[in-house]
């Protein structure tokens, strides 16, 4: 376990040490400064500048400075906002992200186990039918059009939520909504297909066969049996969930990191490109690293060990 | 998987009902603004709050509003006194001495003493402090040998004596210096508070002190809404009726609108398709930028057979005539903006004598006209004296939604000209600068937006010495009538005033840029505000004399 | 009752031999002989819903590439006087396509009002520069659909090869192939892609095909890894490789055959993928840059103006969900289809 464990952090270190690398020269080939005026500025200028954002260096030795600040904590100055850290700059645009991403998971994964188990208990019926077309429908609608239609319907047309800011709980109901979607769609797919085979199979027949009532065979056997692979599932949804915070915060305008990852972009703010790719990768693997772990002690079956398959 | 085929087909079948859906709208216009509070849309985050680095609209705006300098520009441009209570001009146009009011009080207690401006002004054309809009202080006494290293930062030609005197000495009259004292960039500065917060001064709210007619509250310098409030030690108080403002950044303009419309915000910025449908809202307002739009030609393009074509005037004027800026302005944009009457803008300045407006004066009206039989005639005759039958030319923009409709407007507006092929370039903005820059394109829609109201703000991007000049248009004779402006006739308002129109007329007689159109906001703010101060160029919003009634 | 049963005497005319002809042969293979992808047809075809969808894909494929023919409209044609007006189908008064909409409450023929002759009608709509939506829709699902097609053929190839040869060679190479494929995998594919997007300087089809190539072909090569693992065992790859095969034949003419299944499911998914992802590009304003359109730039256009004019974002965004439902039914259909254990 202890080996595994450290085999696991060394990879993720150099995964992080990897990605920092790419994006770090990826970024050096494109256009763009810090410098607004180019024009009108004076070569000292240019320089007290570039020198602020240790641009006046050499590359190699700014990729130097720039992996060893990671280990201090530091991910270079934004071009965007002047003198503001990017590492504050994603730290104070984490918490509403990550309000958001939460909720959406526990809605979208509760909501779908109840939708999968209902579809795959009363297979073949209406409410099966209903839950199968929720969940391909949160497949197929892009988070982006969603976001909009519930902004419209359910924010302007009723009035019933507010159409977007972040001043509280209310707040946060439609862009969690857009968000759920398809962590929902992704975990009932999941969980009815999972449940169908475990309702079919020999221990359950052995339970029904004892009397158990239908609810009592779900919830003590079926469903515990098929919440252990769903633990495999929280990665690829925390990795749709940013996918997903990009638009949708930008379209209820919400102060997180998606929103700041977009806008970086589109006015090449590159250390706060870099940074939030960093921290959206180190998210990542460090989720991955959890759900594996958390997947072996739950599950007798899987053993951690070194070796992979 | 093995899902019941019914329930897949109706998904399918569902999808498609969808294209029945359709929706009228119905806007219940409730009001969030009540007693002396208001709420408005940032249509981009605050970057600072920092006046030596300000150089984006809303910090300019926000900082307008919680900070004051010698002068605050009131209503169509004029010069309203602010912490200086008298000015007095010798020395030929090149001294001026400002007498300061002496109720005038930082947020922290602290008295704003002359001492405040020359701290100020010397943070700003410091280098290290590495303001990139230290240029404007080109003309001060020493300021561009400061900002290039050459000389110390205490030779700016700015001087304090005692706390309320201030003495400032310039290299040459400059005919619009009042307008410059009244933009954010020459407010004055508290040392103490600078110092103490050292690099994280102006990065939020709280690392700020404020003079003006309102505090800032609640901006942690990266998140997406903050708060003006009345600021009890400004020296007008009395003046100022808001308790509090609040300002939410809004991005997106359905968003904004749909903010409006469920009464969350009391003014917002409206798009084309949005404009046409609340053209006769009540709330509706159009305000006027000094920004213009137009057309550059990379006369020292690396395609010679470009440039040969560029140089051509025929070639130019064609793809002038080309473009039918009404129906542009009217059916694509339809923002409120407006055809250009020439490229400085219109609503910016007037003539000092009659009053009339500079693009009356300048006015070459064949230079932004539409007829096509004409740009074909010319565009066939310029190719027969280059000695080319057909050009390939890229047309390089910004990749924002403004400016991708208007390359694939000119875009097509040109293909109609026979032998022209063009290709659109949409570039992120600053991708977009360095190209133009470099000389790295072929032509380039390129927006200019004054920094303060005077046309030379305007006229003397196209000197041909000016860094700005990216289509190096080459004019003897404009810039001769340039230098005069800002040279021997800056103190004779007349002559200047004449120097300028006919430099104008020169840009357009030549056809040395394209204007299409000035760019106007559409808003709806509701008629309950009153009292907003909105100016095209330097800082727009004045909110001092707002109310709610 | 005459017959005695004690009585009846057997004789030896009572037995005589069947025509072998003419009697029921029990080798024969009663069910025609189909090949596996006749099979995998024919159970396809059984599946409503997966077939539903091919149907419905090959209309839109056809609507993408081929729609030109029919409707002539050029996408790219601008009539500015006419920018913005609704959906107007000749003869049909339907509210929604009679070319009506609500301007500040009121009901307008915004036809009339752009000054439009009697003759003028676009089926479903213009955009705001007056280019007809339903040429560009058409236009825009094409290149949607091309960009999604090179993409995963381009990672169709990549995956492929990587999972095979990870999967052949074993040991320290598959070890270090699987690191690489555990690296990438570990970094959000979205966020690569937007900063592949970036990096390439937006141009367009090429970047973003690029982008989406070179990140999402981990799944397909995991997949091909796992099924070569098992396939490289068994008795007939032994055999060839006894008889002196190369390798790159083996895995040509035994290892590909066998894995086409897990390969054409996969595909299957990877297309409404990239699709997506294509489509969130394009949205966010780093994809495809004007002229040219793809359903994601339709949508975002069409979303400016979604409380006004909400056909110009419905119609694209109505393809886009159909397109990500045909492809995901279709995909669950064949996975069924190829798979010799859910027949039903």
């Amino acid at each position: 376990m202890r080996k595994y464990l450290l085999k696991r952090i060394f990879y993720l270190i150099l995964t992080l040490f990897i990605v920092a690398t790419a994006t770090f020269f990826l970024m050096k080939l494109m256009p763009g400064t810090p410098l607004q005026n180019e024009a009108k500025l004076t070569p000292s200028e240019k320089a007290a500048i570039l020198a602020q954002y240790g641009l006046d260096k050499p590359v190699w030795m700014q990729y130097f400075i720039y992996i060893g600040g990671i280990f201090k904590g530091s991910l270079g100055l934004s071009f965007q906002f002047s003198d503001q850290a990017v590492s504050y700059l994603i730290g104070s645009r984490m918490g509403p992200s990550m309000q958001l991403g939460g909720q959406a998971m526990v809605i979208g994964v509760v909501f779908g186990i109840i939708l999968g188990a209902v579809g795959a208990i009363r297979k073949d019926t209406w409410a099966d039918r209903i839950a199968t077309i929720i969940s391909i429908l949160g497949i197929a609608v892009p988070s982006f059009v969603l976001a909009i239609l519930l902004q419209f319907y359910l924010g302007l047309k009723t009035g019933w939520f507010p159409v977007a800011g972040w001043q509280g709980f209310l707040y946060t109901i439609l862009p969690t909504l857009a968000l759920a979607a398809s962590p929902l769609a992704e975990t009932a797919r999941f969980i009815r297909t999972d449940m169908v085979d475990v309702l079919s199979s020999d221990y359950i027949e052995l339970a029904r066969a004892k009397g158990l009532s239908k609810f009592g065979i779900v919830y003590h056997h079926a469903l515990r049996n098929s919440l252990i692979p769903m633990v495999t599932l929280i990665g690829p949804l925390a990795a749709a969930l940013m996918t997903g915070s990009m638009v949708v915060e930008n379209i209820f305008s919400v102060p997180g990191i998606g929103e700041q990852f977009v806008k970086s972009i589109l006015v090449n703010d590159y250390p706060t490109i870099m940074g939030v790719t960093i921290f959206y990768s180190a998210l990542l693997c460090v989720l991955l690293l959890l759900t594996d772990i958390i997947y072996g002690i739950i599950d007798p079956r899987i053993r951690l060990s070194g070796n992979g398959d | 998987m093995n899902l019941k085929t019914a329930a897949k087909v109706t998904a399918v079948a569902g999808a498609s009902l969808l294209f029945l859906a359709a929706c009228g709208s119905k806007n219940s216009s409730s009001s969030s603004s009540s007693k002396n509070t208001a709420t408005m849309a940032a249509q981009a985050e605050l970057p600072t709050m920092d006046l030596s680095k300000s150089t984006d609209v809303w910090s300019s705006n926000m900082l307008n509003n919680t900070n004051e300098g010698l002068y605050r520009i009131g209503k169509n441009g004029s010069i309203k006194p602010g912490i200086a209570k008298d000015t007095k001009v010798t020395n030929g146009g090149k001294t001026y001495t400002f007498t300061l009011r002496k109720n005038a009080k930082w947020s922290n207690g602290d008295k704003v003493t002359a001492k405040d401006f020359v701290y100020g002004w010397q943070r700003t054309v410091n280098p290290k402090t590495a303001s990139q809009y230290a240029y404007l202080y080109s003309g001060i006494e020493n300021a561009d040998q400061i900002v290039d290293g050459k000389k110390p930062v205490s030779s700016l030609g700015i001087k304090a004596d005692g706390d309320y005197k201030l003495v400032v000495t310039l290299e040459k009259p400059i005919a619009y210096f009042d307008k410059l004292m009244g933009f954010v960039n020459f407010f004055p500065q508290n040392e103490k508070v600078a110092k103490n917060y050292g690099s994280k001064y102006g990065t939020t709210s709280k690392a700020m002190v404020y003079n003006g007619p309102y505090k800032m509250s609640g901006w942690t310098g990266t998140n997406l809404s903050w708060k003006l409030t009345k600021n009890n030690d400004y020296w007008d108080k009395k003046a100022v009726k808001m308790d509090t403002i609040n300002y939410q950044v809004v991005k997106d303009n359905s968003t904004g609108l749909n903010l409006f419309n469920s009464g969350k915000i009391d003014d917002t910025v409206l798009s084309s398709q949005q404009v046409k449908n609340y053209k006769t809202n009540k709330n509706y307002k159009v305000r006027q930028t000094a920004s213009t739009f137009y057309v550059e030609f990379n006369r020292a393009d690396k395609d010679a057979k470009l440039a040969k074509a560029f140089k051509n005037k025929k070639i130019r004027q064609a793809l002038s005539y080309a473009i039918n800026r009404q129906q542009y302005v009217k059916s694509t944009l339809g923002d409120g903006s407006t055809v250009s009457k020439g490229y400085v803008s219109h609503n910016l300045a007037k003539n000092p004598e009659t009053g009339a407006d500079f693009t009356a004066d300048a006015a070459v009206p064949e230079a932004v006209k539409y007829d096509q039989t004409k740009a074909k005639q010319l565009f066939k005759e310029g190719m027969k004296e280059i000695g080319e039958t057909s050009l390939n030319i890229k047309l390089l923009s910004d990749d924002t939604e403004g400016a991708k409709k208007s390359t694939e407007f000119v875009q097509g507006a040109w293909e109609k000209l026979p032998g022209l092929k063009v290709t659109n370039q949409n570039v992120p903005f600053k991708t977009r600068l360095s190209r133009s820059q470099n000389g790295n394109f072929d032509t380039v829609i390129s927006a200019w937006n004054a920094d303060f109201t005077d046309p030379i703000s305007f006229l003397s991007l196209f000197t041909s010495d000016n860094s700005y000049n990216n289509g190096k248009y080459d004019s003897a004779e404009y810039d001769e009538l340039i230098k005069k402006a800002e040279g021997a006739d800056a103190n004779n308002k007349n002559a200047r005033w004449t120097d300028m129109v006919n430099a104008e007329k020169q840009l357009m007689n030549d056809e040395g840029v394209i204007p299409i159109y000035q760019k106007s906001e559409a808003h709806l703010t509701r008629t309950s505000l009153k009292g907003i101060i909105w100016n095209t160029a330097g800082t727009n919003y004045n909110l001092k004399y707002m109310s709610v009634k | 009752m005459a017959d005695n049963p004690k009585e009846y005497q057997i004789q030896p005319g009572d037995f005589a031999p069947l025509d072998k002809q003419a009697g029921p042969d029990n080798e024969h293979i009663a069910a025609p002989s189909l090949t596996f992808g006749q099979d995998v047809w024919r159970r396809l075809k059984s599946n409503k819903t997966a077939f539903t969808s091919f149907i419905i894909l090959v209309l839109l494929f056809l609507m993408a590439f081929g729609g030109r023919a029919i409707y002539h409209q050029n996408p790219n044609e601008q009539a500015p006087r006419y920018a913005n007006l609704p959906p107007k189908i000749p003869g049909v008064n339907l509210p929604g396509f009679n070319g009506h909409i609500k301007q500040s409450g009121q009901d307008v023929d915004a036809y009339a009002q752009a000054g439009a002759g009697k003759d003028v009608h676009y089926i479903l709509g213009t955009d705001y520069l007056g280019r007809d939506l339903l040429a560009r829709i058409m236009y825009g699902t094409r290149i949607s659909l091309e960009i999604a097609l090179i993409a995963t053929l381009i990672d169709l190839g990549i995956g492929v090869t990587f999972g095979i040869i990870s999967g052949w060679k074993g040991g320290r190479v598959d070890l270090f192939m699987q690191r690489i494929i555990e690296i990438l995998s570990s970094v959000p594919s979205l966020v690569v892609m937007v900063l592949m997007a970036t990096a390439f300087q937006k141009t367009g089809m090429a970047s973003i095909i690029a982008a989406l190539a070179l990140i999402n072909w981990t799944t397909m090569a995991r997949l091909t890894r796992a099924q070569t693992l098992q396939l490289k065992n068994q008795d007939f790859i032994l055999a060839a490789r006894t008889l002196g095969e190369s390798a790159p034949k083996i895995a040509w003419k035994h290892l590909l055959p066998n894995l086409s299944s897990v390969i054409i499911i996969q595909t299957m998914f990877t297309i409404p993928n990239a699709i997506f992802f294509e489509a969130f590009l394009s949205y966010i304003g780093i994809g495809i840059s004007s002229p040219q359109a793809s359903l994601g730039t339709l949508i975002n256009d069409g979303q400016k103006n979604f409380q006004f004019l909400p056909y110009q974002m419905w119609y694209p965004a109505i393809v886009l969900i159909i397109l990500m439902l045909a492809f995901n039914l279709l995909g669950d259909g064949m996975r069924d289809a190829f798979d010799p254990k859910s027949k039903r």
